[in-house]
């Protein structure tokens, strides 16, 4: 059935070499149905998955005895499930779909997965994270690998640049193999090029206390990464995710520690565009994973705030500022005594806060002042209500040639209210120091 | 060329402008119909179904020709709900209060629904002191879909079929604790759409 499929897919999608001009609709509904498909298979044949072998059996009792929470580890069900929903998400993008038009897709993939693909009741908190999660990471990798990607490279560094952008985006990848886009020369799509944009790497130590054991400070190799796709003071909006900002942190205790990233789903001026002071009325939505040996913290939020921006003399500088509300649509949170089964951390809806105050020029900030604070109330695991919050500064240095030294400081606190156990109170402050490199790109 | 202009304006004028759906501006609805409801629970072998009431309230703006944003209030109600042949409680109520879209996919009444927001579920049963009540509160998910038969330009009957997920956490009743519970209703209703 797979090959069959495949087969069918590839002849229309072959058969059709060029950029799509209007939406494919049976093409991405007819790929994420080979996604599900050819996941099941290959669990079920090469890795011999007995929870692959789903039937009509399994199917109807599914459809009889409806959801559950399952008991995945933080890491599956918080970054993996949403980086599948991605790919859902990307059979739409890529075949012309538009970002809302695509999140049927999302949600549709994801629930035939969990009825049909699986022999494991439908779970409640894989459907929410595939979809919600997938349609933020999807959204947010089909523009990187855009912006990575370029019609109008040749040789060598064309091929590099589409090998770049496949772990991101391999359903839309593997699409333009099909199509001969490697190759072939053409314009390249509107996302392509951001305008604005800020990518700052940096690689140092970090240096956290309580993260390895109880006592003492521990000191880890870490690497940051924060990328400013789009301005909201630089450009009107236009589209969901025009403007949207991710930070990745990479350790070497632990590896993946955190993937943040929030896109602008809605944004428009609330006051004149040429003013010196501007602010913004912006919906956004977002995606939390933090992963440590200290804590773990994540979920899908939407939120609303004011952006504004204060210039400060002619040459670029500026004040930015941030206040933004949250609902927590769903997010998950560790905690001694939290969990269901072998799962060690709650699902809970929340509500929560963030503020900013940065100095910046050209929407590259080098002072950082935050706060946020979440609570969650917890529907699967523990009896309880969590309180996050976390603040912290961060100074970066220009030196030369887009580098610099930066100092982060960061404390996260949390608090755990249980209704059969006494209150849990904890923190965790980190340090690092890093080398970074800048690079951005600013058209007024 | 000015003459052709001249001439060729007033047909222009006349071409049928496209129909756009009922709603539009600001809307509000209200409806009641039966439904269903499927309780599960974590380390439950079976699930609970029962049947009992709904209703709602959907208000909203539009986004564009075919799509609405709006806020549903939503509630189920069963008077007779035990968890377990030996249970007594006597009354369920569970309700949700989402942000919904409403999708019209052609100019026709035809629409889908999604919509995700907070929702709580109270259980009622005899207590040593009178009624003793059990709730919780959590996430709650509508999908769905309808149609809507305009009537007059300002109002129209709807039928809508919808499921609501709802995941209240535990519920705590006399001598145990029922966990992780997740309660699904279907409901089939007529409402009625004002614009």
């Amino acid at each position: 059935m797979t090959a069959s499929l495949l087969a069918v897919l590839l002849v229309v999608q072959v058969d059709s070499a060029q950029a799509p001009r209007s939406p494919r609709t049976v093409m991405a509904i007819g790929q994420v149905a080979l996604i599900n498909t050819f996941v099941n298979r290959v669990d079920a044949w090469v890795f011999k998955q007995d929870w692959a072998r789903s039937g009509t059996r399994v199917w109807g009792q599914h459809l009889r005895l409806g959801w559950e929470w399952d008991e995945d580890a933080f890491t599956t069900n918080m970054f993996a499930h949403p980086y599948h929903g991605g790919l859902y998400f990307n059979a739409a993008r890529s075949n012309g779909v538009d970002f809302f038009q695509s999140v049927p897709y999302a949600i549709m993939g994801s629930w035939t997965w969990e009825y049909f693909g699986e022999k494991y009741r439908p779970s409640l908190n894989d459907w929410f994270m595939t979809s919600f999660g997938g349609i933020t990471l999807g959204e947010m990798f089909h523009r990187v690998s855009s912006t990575i990607r370029d019609n109008g490279a040749r040789g060598r560094g064309r091929t590099l640049r589409e090998l770049a952008a496949l772990p991101m985006d391999p359903i839309g990848g593997f699409n333009r193999l099909l199509r001969g886009q490697w190759k072939g020369i053409g314009p390249n799509p509107a996302e392509h090029d951001p305008d604005n944009y800020v990518l700052r790497v940096g690689a140092g130590l970090r240096f956290a206390e309580g993260l390895i054991s109880d006592s003492g400070v521990a000191k880890m190799g870490a690497v940051v990464v924060d990328l400013l796709y789009g301005d909201q003071f630089a450009q009107e909006y236009k589209t969901p995710f025009d403007v949207f900002n991710v930070r990745l942190i990479l350790n070497s205790n632990g590896g993946f520690n955190m993937l943040r990233a929030s896109g602008r789903l809605y944004g428009t001026n609330l006051n004149s565009a040429t003013a010196r002071v501007r602010h913004v009325l912006a919906i956004n939505q977002r995606y939390d994973y933090v992963k440590n040996p200290a804590h773990s913290i994540g979920g899908q939020s939407v939120e609303i705030g004011v952006n504004s921006r204060w210039r400060v003399g002619s040459r670029g500088y500026g004040l930015r500022t941030a206040l933004f509300l949250d609902g927590i649509l769903m997010g998950a949170i560790d905690a001694p005594g939290t969990g269901l089964g072998e799962r060690n951390y709650d699902f809970g809806p929340g509500v929560g806060a963030r503020w900013e105050l940065a100095v910046e020029r050209h929407g590259a900030r080098f002072l950082r002042i935050f706060g946020q604070g979440e609570y969650i109330h917890a529907v699967s695991g523990a009896s309880a209500d969590h309180v996050v919050d976390v603040s912290g500064v961060e100074l970066t240095i220009p030196i030369t040639h887009g580098f610099g030294i930066a100092g982060h400081t960061y404390v996260f606190n949390r608090r755990s209210r249980y209704s059969d156990r006494p209150r849990d109170s904890r923190d965790y402050p980190e340090a690092r120091i890093l080398l970074v490199w800048t690079k951005a790109g600013f058209k007024p | 060329m000015a003459l052709c202009t001249l001439l060729a304006a007033p047909a222009w004028a006349q071409q049928p402008r496209p129909r756009r759906p009922h709603r539009s501006g600001l809307w509000g609805e209200i409806g009641f119909g039966p439904g269903r409801v499927r309780v599960a629970c974590s380390g439950c072998t079976d699930v609970v179904v029962a049947s009992g009431t709904t209703g709602y309230v959907r208000i909203g703006g539009t986004a564009s020709d075919r799509v609405l944003i709006g806020f549903e209030a939503f509630a189920f109600l069963h008077r007779a709900f035990a968890f377990s042949p030996g249970d007594s409680i006597r009354t369920a109520e569970t309700a949700t209060a989402t942000v919904v879209v409403i999708w019209f996919p052609s100019r026709r009444g035809l629409f889908v629904k999604g919509g995700v927001g907070i929702a709580g579920g109270q259980f009622i049963f005899p207590g040593t002191t009178g009624a003793d009540t059990s709730s919780g509160a959590g996430i709650g998910l509508t999908f769905g879909g309808g149609w809507d038969f305009a009537i007059s330009r300002k109002f129209a009957v709807t039928m809508n079929f919808a499921a609501y997920v709802t995941a209240v956490g535990d519920v705590v009743l006399p001598g145990r604790r029922i966990d992780d519970v997740i309660a699904t209703m279907y409901q089939g209703a007529i409402g009625f759409t004002f614009r």
